[in-house]
């Protein structure tokens, strides 16, 4: 196997400065997910076509599946376990639990990160507005209802939280 | 399988790996074309050259009416450049509709051009703005009308070891708007079953003039109707104009069947988004100049 040769490469995941090695070939969601055990970031289609794998890379939603690994040099990404955890949930993870935003779970990481940075931009959305930034998302159980109920439930907590 | 990643700092180091190479080599901008061709097809390149880390072709320049794209920018800039709110709005309207949020966070105008599909959006806007694209490589730079760059489907007149540069172009003199309009199955994440991309200016005298109309997705390559073109020149807007710019549309179409659409069901949209396009455009001039004298 010497002829794969492995890049190092530095990055920030989730606020700490990680330098992983990584064959040319690896998907920045393959690296996150073998290479750093941040299994949160799932792969559904690998096709750029489902959202499942979606962080944001320097603040922006991005598809870790389409992205080599060896790209994100000196990126700032963040995985669905940068954005809260159990001990300490976004609002957008409280929002999903308290109005059912999933089913089997499996395209929750990417909606709440791709929903992390649209909330950003877009404090007080319109159900529209949510249907729009999530285009990019595939569900396959919940028929999308409660997951722009969700969003629109954790605007107002973060809002509620401002206040 | 080996794949050699190779991370250029210069343009002038971008060309010179893409020599050593051959062709074996491609580059890479935001690869979500590349990568998913060589993992549908198991065709990996021996390497890939990335252009990203090259500074210099990642901002819109311009205050009009030249302005020029670097071939990095991606969609998400141009559905976001203000410079294009208004009269150029075609052009954001076209970025707007590719892929999804995080594609377009990624994926760059350049990458569209290069990979030269039917269906690529980008394509039909640029087409009626006359863009001209810049290629540098092992000899020398050159600048290429991008309805001489693309030659059929995946096909393009750039060497291997040429890199796109940017992409220029002039927005027309007169009072003119523009429209782009995509018609596939969903809104979000799909693939053109027509495009449409218009540009129409008016006359002092209130007539339609210098009109441009170019469509994707409905044969080998995008093209601008110019019989239509030729047709609408000095015409008022009237049912029976738009009609006779529909047949000319759809005449000119030569679309495939696919899992996508039937030919017939694109020729049909053909009409039907070109006379879409033209009403559009033209009712878009008088809405940008009342805007401007009402404010
Ligand atoms: C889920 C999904 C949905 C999509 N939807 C659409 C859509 O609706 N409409 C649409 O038009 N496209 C769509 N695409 C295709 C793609 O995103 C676009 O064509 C995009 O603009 C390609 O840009 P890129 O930077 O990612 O290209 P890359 O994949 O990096 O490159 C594409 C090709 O161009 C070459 N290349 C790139 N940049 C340069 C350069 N500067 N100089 C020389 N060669 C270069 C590469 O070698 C490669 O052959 C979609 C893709 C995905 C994954
Ligand atoms: S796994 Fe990346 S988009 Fe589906
Ligand atoms: S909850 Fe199952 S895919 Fe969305």
């Amino acid at each position: 196997m010497s002829e794969l040769k492995q890049h190092d490469v530095s990055l920030t995941v989730n606020g700490k400065a990680e330098t992983i090695s990584v064959a040319p070939r690896a998907s920045l969601a393959d690296a996150l997910r073998d290479t750093l055990g941040l299994t949160g970031t799932h792969i559904g289609c690998e096709h750029g076509v489902c959202g499942a794998c979606t962080v944001l890379l320097d603040g922006k939603p991005v598809r870790s599946c389409l992205l080599f690994a060896v790209q994100a040099e000196g990126a700032v990404i963040t995985t669905i376990e940068g954005i809260g955890d159990a001990q300490s949930p976004h609002p957008l993870q409280r929002a999903f639990n308290e109005c059912h935003g999933l089913h089997c779970g499996f395209c929750t990481p990417g909606m709440i990160v791709t929903l992390s940075a649209f909330l950003k931009e877009h404090p007080q959305p319109t159900s529209d507005d949510v249907r729009e930034a999530i285009s990019g998302n595939l569900c396959m159980c919940t028929g999308y209802q409660n997951i722009v109920r969700s969003a629109l439930r954790a605007a107002e907590l973060i809002e509620g939280a401002k206040s | 399988m080996k794949l050699e990643f190779l991370a250029p700092q210069t343009l002038q180091d971008a060309v010179t790996m893409a020599k050593a190479r051959g062709g074996a080599a491609r580059f890479i901008a935001g690869g979500t074309d590349l990568i998913i061709q060589a993992r549908k097809s198991g065709a990996w390149p021996e390497a890939v050259i990335n252009l990203q880390q090259i500074p210099g072709f990642g901002e819109i320049k311009g205050t009009g009416p030249n302005f020029s794209l670097g071939s990095l920018v991606t969609h998400r800039q141009i559905e976001r450049e203000i410079r294009f709110a208004g009269a150029l709005e075609a052009l954001r309207e076209s970025a707007c509709v590719i892929g999804g949020h995080q594609v377009r966070n990624v994926a760059t105008v350049g990458g569209n051009l290069c990979n030269a599909s039917p269906a690529a959006d980008m394509v039909p806007i640029l087409l009626c703005l006359n863009a001209e694209v810049a290629l540098a490589g092992s000899e020398g730079r050159r600048v290429v009308p991008l309805a001489n760059f693309i030659e059929g489907p995946r096909k393009t007149v750039r060497a291997s070891d040429e890199v796109m540069t940017e992409i220029a172009f002039a927005a027309p003199a007169q009072k003119f708007s523009s429209t782009f309009l995509k018609g596939g199955r969903r809104r979000a994440m799909e693939i053109s079953i027509v495009a449409m991309a218009g540009v129409v200016s008016a006359s002092p005298d209130g007539k339609m003039t210098d009109v441009r109309l170019a469509m994707g997705a409905a044969g080998p390559k995008a093209i601008r109707l110019t019989e239509a073109e030729k047709f609408l020149e000095g015409k008022v807007l009237s049912k029976d104009v738009l009609e006779e710019t529909g047949m000319l549309a759809a005449a000119a179409a030569s679309p495939i069947d696919d899992v996508r659409a039937s030919a017939s069901f694109r020729r049909h949209l053909a009409g039907v988004y070109a006379r879409r396009v033209v009403e559009l455009s033209w009712n878009r001039i008088s809405e940008l100049n009342d805007d401007r004298s009402a404010a």
